[in-house]
């Protein structure tokens, strides 16, 4: 990924940095879970995104990664991480144990689709035709990178092994799309924010790929804490970070990186598209 | 040309120049080898690591079968910048069955690891010595001391069998130059050490008839071999024409020889016509008054005066040193038997004297020569028939060569005469060189001597080739 780092860009993280106030080097850090969800292997996005939340709790901010969503849901169940940005799929399975800090803005609204993606010079036009391919699933775990497709298939009548060929999970949105760009497999579920964004990042890469089919608008991946901990001091500080990153320059700037607008506070019903996949998928 | 006809000048730089292009070839090889030998320790150190890593990477997402950790893994090493050489990569499981390959679309998963393993190389054993642009390197992949796949890789050597030619190349073309410049060399130096040998050979090849010694100025200094060859080929030339010039005063002896065993001969015939000349003039002083006399005494004294005039003019013609350039007449065979009649009148030999060659045919054969070897011959022949011997003479034609034929009634020839006339053995001491002289004279005329022995009568047979008429 290619950073383009301003005079300006530059001049307002020095401040930010110099505008921590002094106690935050003696208060306890703020750990935030991480799903791969698209730059996962970049470093600067995860300083940017350190920075802009530790400017706007006003404390340290350890960003904790894991290789699966399982990984991250069971940190944040398990008191490991005080809050994390997971997948809405995750989310409604936790439902219960899990309350909404704040769900990012893309392309003026909260939303995201699944994208069905295959090799530039493959002939599918829909999910029927790839019957028998390979298939690389994000993660079992991913709303877009595993639920649509699957509950898709589940709404035709068909089980995700009995129709592909083969299928794998590549644990990231970006590997999905190597691995279909190699030709691993014939094809990939993969999230249509982390495909448009890395169209622009990596286009080299993308244009080995095409999309043959879109799902419909899906809640974006949340940022969740624990319900039983939603009102302490931390997730509040970060909540309040969240909803005020587009307001601040290191802020401004992680989300410029990600290719997001602002962050905003959300319902569960935002949800209820993933909901009604989950629950076909069930039925099948 | 074959290489032992060429001149030694010649011969010597070639062959050295050739030694030094096997040298070079040698020479080459064995650079050629190293560099090989460098370049495969290269790449099988390459294909070690890139082998190892790829096994320590692996081991456990080829122990779960992991498609996509595999794939990943490979398809990262392959993008590192080290790695611009591997082509390609697969992993497949003990069965052989392939797991994840760099290129999905050419080795598909699941497909069978075998097919692609004949040609490939053991690790140990790799080279990039076969000139391919691929060299394709199989290996076990073993995790934990356990061998739980095999790993096949195409390993791009474009560059180092490019730099092997490139070096190939610039070794021939070194070499190549070297070997013509050291050649070159070689061919000048190998020159100027024959040079000696050369101008002695071009003296031997000028040689014609009389040895001719190398001047002092161009003998090599110093106690060479060379100096010490000129200076014995310069005594064999002094020898050689010591004997040549003690051989020409034989020839003059001989001549001088042969003349005085004829002036005796000549005393007699001019003795004989001088008493009658005598007593001629006797009666014309007596009888200077009656004409039938002095008619009769004058042509006595005419034909008296005439035969003397025959005699001294024979001599004369024989003895002129000047007839190499004229050609044989019949007139030469008269004279011839002008001087030698006086020798058989004298042992009372009876000489049967027959020309029959016409004067077309005699004239192809030079005078001087043919008389000396006739009269040689004669004499030889008059000292073996003895007194009142048998003596003959033939000339004849014979298809353009003249054939000389001179027989006697002596005892024949013996062994040292023989010799003399027949071979070119040394001349034993003690005996003539009338017979060794008509020998070199028909040599020299390219002619051919016969001798036999036949019914009591020894026989000379001479022949000649004719020069063209002039």
């Amino acid at each position: 990924m290619q950073l383009k780092v301003s005079r300006r860009r530059m001049m307002a993280l020095a401040g930010a940095a110099v505008a921590v106030p002094m106690r935050l080097r003696a208060a306890e850090p703020l750990r935030l879970g991480l799903t791969p969800v698209f730059l996962d292997n970049d470093a600067e996005v995860i300083a940017r995104l350190r920075d802009a939340f530790g400017s706007g709790t006003g404390r340290s901010v350890e960003l904790v990664q894991r290789r699966t969503y399982q990984e991250v849901t069971g940190l944040l169940l398990e008191g490991g991480v005080d809050a994390a940005w997971l997948c809405g799929y995750p989310y409604l399975l936790h439902e219960d144990a899990l309350s909404l800090l704040g769900v990012p803005v893309w392309q003026g609204a909260p939303l995201y689709r699944s994208y069905l993606i295959t090799g530039i010079d493959d002939p599918a036009t829909s999910l029927a035709d790839l019957r028998g391919g390979a298939h690389a699933f994000s993660d079992p775990d991913s709303n877009s990178g595993w639920l649509v497709t699957a509950s898709d298939l589940a709404r035709l009548g068909e089980r995700v092994d009995d129709f592909f060929g083969r299928t794998l999970f590549a644990y990231g949105h970006r590997n999905v799309v190597r691995a279909v760009a190699g030709g691993l497999t014939r094809s990939g579920s993969v999230d249509g924010y982390v495909w448009e964004a890395l169209s622009t990042v990596e286009p080299e890469l993308m244009l080995r790929t095409r999309v043959i089919a879109q799902s419909e608008l899906l809640g974006f991946p949340p940022f969740v804490a624990r319900k039983d901990r939603a009102d302490t001091a931390p997730v509040q500080a970060l909540r309040g970070a969240l909803l005020g990153l587009d307001a601040s320059a290191a802020g401004k700037a992680a989300l410029e990186m990600l290719q997001l607008e602002k962050v905003i506070a959300a319902e569960p019903a935002l949800f209820d598209g993933i909901r009604a996949r989950m629950r076909d998928l069930a039925a099948l | 040309m074959r290489l032992a006809n060429l001149p030694l000048s010649l011969r010597v730089p070639l062959i050295a120049a050739g030694l030094m292009l096997l040298l070079g070839v040698v020479a080459s090889q064995l650079v050629l080898s190293a560099l090989g030998a460098v370049q495969d320790a290269r790449m099988r150190e390459l294909a070690r690591l890139h082998v190892e890593g790829l096994a320590l990477a692996l081991g456990p997402a080829v122990l779960r079968h992991d498609v996509w950790e595999v794939f990943d893994t490979l398809d990262r090493a392959g993008a590192t910048p080290d790695a611009q050489r591997l082509m390609l990569s697969v992993v497949a499981d003990e069965k052989g069955r392939v797991i994840a390959a760099s290129d999905p679309r050419r080795v598909p998963v699941d497909s069978d690891a075998t097919a692609l393993m004949p040609g490939a190389q053991s690790l140990d054993a790799m080279t990039v010595g076969g000139g391919d642009a691929v060299i394709r390197v199989a290996a076990p992949l073993v995790y934990q001391g356990r061998t739980v796949g095999r790993i096949f890789s195409e390993l791009d050597v474009t560059d180092l069998v490019a730099e092997r030619r490139q070096a190939g190349l610039a070794l021939l073309a070194g070499n190549a130059l070297a070997t013509a410049v050291l050649a070159f060399a070689g061919y000048l130096a190998m020159r100027r050490m024959l040079r000696p040998v050369t101008l002695l050979a071009s003296h031997m090849a000028e040689t014609t008839g009389a040895p001719r010694p190398i001047p002092p100025q161009l003998i090599p200094r110093g106690d060479t071999e060379l100096g010490r060859l000129f200076q014995t080929y310069n005594s064999m030339t002094g020898a050689a024409e010591a004997k040549a010039e003690a051989e020409r005063r034989l020839a003059d002896r001989e001549r001088l020889v042969s003349l005085g065993r004829l002036s005796s001969s000549l005393a007699h015939e001019i003795n004989n016509p001088l008493g009658g000349l005598l007593a001629a003039t006797d009666t014309l002083l007596t009888y200077p008054d009656r004409p039938d006399v002095v008619r009769e005494a004058a042509a006595l004294v005419d034909r008296g005066l005439r035969h003397l005039r025959d005699v001294a003019r024979a001599t004369l013609e024989h003895n002129r040193l000047d007839r190499s350039g004229l050609p044989l007449t019949p007139e030469d065979f008269d004279d011839l038997k002008l001087l030698f009649r006086p020798e058989t009148l004298r042992l009372e030999q009876r000489l049967d004297w027959r020309i029959e060659a016409f004067s077309a045919a005699l004239a192809r054969h030079a005078a001087a020569p043919v008389r000396q070897i006739a009269l040689n011959l004669l004499l030889n022949a008059s000292a073996a028939a003895g007194a009142g011997g048998v003596l003959g003479l033939a000339v004849q034609d014979s298809d353009g060569a003249l054939a000389l034929t001179v027989s006697d009634s002596g005892p024949g020839m013996n062994d040292a005469a023989l010799q003399r006339l027949l071979t070119d053995d040394p001349v034993q001491p003690g005996g003539g060189v009338g017979l060794r002289l008509v020998r070199e004279l028909v040599q020299a005329a390219n002619g051919q001597i016969g001798y036999r022995r036949l019914d009591a009568t020894s026989t000379v047979q001479v022949t000649l080739p004719g020069n063209p008429p002039c």
